[in-house]
């Protein structure tokens, strides 16, 4: 019996047992849907996160600086003569000194907002530009100007306009600073994005928050080549400086990435385990109702043997049957997957359609339906033709 | 030429429960071509089991039985298939006919395990279902047709492969008195146009249509005569 023919019978079938056939697919077509949805979903933020982290900057180091288990302090004279000395490994360093502090600009009071104390370098070290005014300059550093540059969340929420903010004074725990620039909008101008932040000259910082100590650097190192080397001169000065490495951690991008790859690396393990999983109770569905097929339809393979079906023509056709039924709720999964990442999951996280997973996930499908229509097509053709044609 | 059916001390048992049932107890017959056989019996005389046999549908125990020259008793399943498709017609009390298809693709059945092309197939069904008068009911699903239509589509089906043998189980026991006249008539008709039949049936009035009466009793030829 030919292929085409045993496909034609199979999808007769098929019509003739829409209501459940379509209850049996259920299991595939959620299986296979969820596969896509969920590597989607994946590979979309795995892609977002990334492009974040990138757009930090592959070259840069964060030094972070704990101060524990030492009576040592690192000034920031001291880490820029440091760098200096190593110009070919650090091309800038931005110093941070971060606290909160209640802003005040004529009646209007606001006190969510970063204050970070900082020196000129933070502009390139962290990709951050002044739209309106200035930035904050070495000479702010050395005479301690009260001046600051504002992020347009602080612009959103204390003033009507940027041309009011710009030159105006604000006052940060009392004290007035006069706003000599505004930072560029990147996250939407959002209260705690990181639009929501006050630049202010390192040395004011440091007298402010009545601290000199630096939380963290930011080193920019010329060539990402440069990376793995510069991590090295910089541990063996912190250790040297404090006598001990627990006092500091520095902290590199590609680690970062290297993190987040092996986590997107078990999240599709993880991923691959339940669509196994969820394919293989959907094939059990399969091979349940195609059991109930075979047993009612006894009488029907009884007369096609005594026909003169092989037990092979038999076999062909519950076996066909089988794969068509996964074959088609694997293509409705791939749908609703495709359709589910593009109307649902694009509002979250940019659309990713895997073409790897799309194949994969609907060949699943089909060698679901082979493997678990083997046993129904197994016991359909080894019915006695005298016994099938005798039921009713 | 070999006998058309050929069966030399055929024995058949089968278990019931805890107790062997002798169905057939060295049953000797040879069939020739062209002949019209009835074989009559009351219930559990062994006749169903005698038309499993010649049908090719079971196995025997004992015996040999040689269907055109060849032992039938030495092949596999799949041989088996092969000649219960290309020498054996079989017509039901039950018609069985499959209820999802249509009329014309009940017929082309038989085709379809043979092989035949699509054209092929259709053309010969379609004559079939000419010859038993069906030729306006080619597109009607059983439920649409009567009793009588429907045996007649079975026996279209019998018909198609151009078989030796025509089998038909108590062809006319599912219908009325008229239906079942038209059938055996069809059949008569059928015989006289070169087909062989075997017909089994528990109504003698149905035997005496045949031309040769075979008789079996608790699994055993009792009498085997000509009909005048």
């Amino acid at each position: 019996m030919g292929f085409i023919l045993a496909l034609k019978m199979a999808i007769a079938s098929i019509i003739s047992n829409k209501g459940r056939t379509f209850l049996t697919m259920l299991g595939v077509i959620i299986g296979v849907a969820a596969v896509i949805a969920a590597t989607g979903f994946a590979m979309g933020s795995t892609a977002s996160i990334t492009s974040s982290i990138e757009g930090l900057g592959a070259n840069t180091l964060t030094v972070t600086l704990y101060n524990k288990g030492t009576n040592r302090d690192l000034s920031y004279d001291e880490f820029i003569e440091f760098t200096e000395e190593n110009a070919e490994y650090i091309e800038a360093v931005s110093p941070t000194v971060t606290g909160n502090a209640t802003i005040k600009y004529e009646t209007e009071s606001y006190d969510n907002s970063q204050i970070i104390g900082t020196n000129a370098a933070y502009e390139i070290v962290k990709d951050s530009h002044v739209q309106e005014g200035r930035y904050i300059l070495d000479l702010d550093l050395e005479f301690r100007q009260k001046i600051a540059v504002i992020g347009t969340a602080v612009v959103n929420n204390l003033f009507d306009s940027k041309e009011e903010a710009l030159g105006a004074y604000i006052k940060i725990d009392g004290t007035p600073f006069k706003v000599v620039g505004i930072l560029d909008e990147k996250e939407g101008g959002q209260e705690g994005s990181s639009d929501d932040v006050i630049l202010i000259p390192l040395t004011t910082a440091q007298r402010m928050f009545s601290s000199a100590k630096i939380n963290n650097f930011t080193i920019l190192v010329p060539d990402s080549d440069l990376v793995n080397e510069t991590v090295v001169i910089l541990e063996t000065f912190l250790t040297d400086f404090y006598g001990t490495d627990d006092s500091y951690r520095v902290f590199n991008q590609a680690m970062v990435l290297d993190t987040l790859s092996e986590v997107t690396n078990s999240l599709a393990l993880i991923l691959g385990g339940i669509a196994v999983i969820s394919l293989l109770v959907g094939g059990i569905g399969i091979m349940n109702i195609m059991l109930v097929s075979v047993t009612e339809r006894t009488r029907e393979i009884g007369i096609r043997k005594a026909i003169g079906a092989k037990r092979s023509s038999i076999m062909t056709q519950f076996i066909i049957e089988a794969v068509v039924v996964t074959g088609l709720g694997g293509l409705t999964g791939v749908l609703i997957g495709v359709l589910s990442i593009q109307l649902i999951i694009s509002r979250f996280v940019p659309p990713i359609i895997d073409t790897t997973w799309v194949f994969v996930s609907f060949g699943f499908s089909l060698v679901i339906g082979l493997v678990f229509g083997i046993f129904p097509a197994l016991k359909a053709a080894n019915l006695n033709p005298i016994e099938a044609l005798r039921s009713e | 030429m070999a006998a058309l059916v050929e069966m030399k001390n055929l024995k058949k048992t089968y278990k019931m429960g805890e107790t062997y049932v002798k169905a057939l107890d060295g049953i000797d017959l040879t069939i020739e071509k062209d002949e019209f056989v009835s074989i009559i019996g009351p219930s559990g005389s062994g006749k169903s089991t005698l038309m499993n046999m010649i049908g090719c549908l079971d196995a025997l125990d004992e015996g040999t039985y040689h269907l055109e020259g060849i032992d039938v008793s030495e092949l596999s399943g799949n041989k088996l298939a092969m000649i219960r498709s290309t020498k054996i017609g079989f017509i039901f009390q039950g018609f069985n006919l499959l209820s999802k298809l249509t009329a014309l693709e009940n017929v082309e059945m038989p085709l379809i395990y043979q092989n035949y092309s699509h054209k092929n197939r259709k053309k010969k069904a379609i004559e079939a279902l000419e010859k038993v008068g069906l030729g306006d009911r080619l597109h009607h699903k059983p439920t649409e047709l009567s009793g009588g239509q429907q045996q007649r589509v079975a026996i279209a089906r019998a018909l198609v492969a151009d078989p030796p043998i025509i089998l038909a189980d108590e062809p006319t026991g599912n219908l009325d008195s008229k239906s079942g006249k038209e059938i055996m008539d069809m059949l008569v008709d059928l015989h006289k146009q070169g087909n062989t039949i075997i017909l089994i049936t528990h109504d003698t009035y149905i035997a005496n249509t045949a031309r040769r009466k075979i008789v079996l009793k608790d699994g055993k030829i009792t009498e085997d005569v000509e009909v005048s």
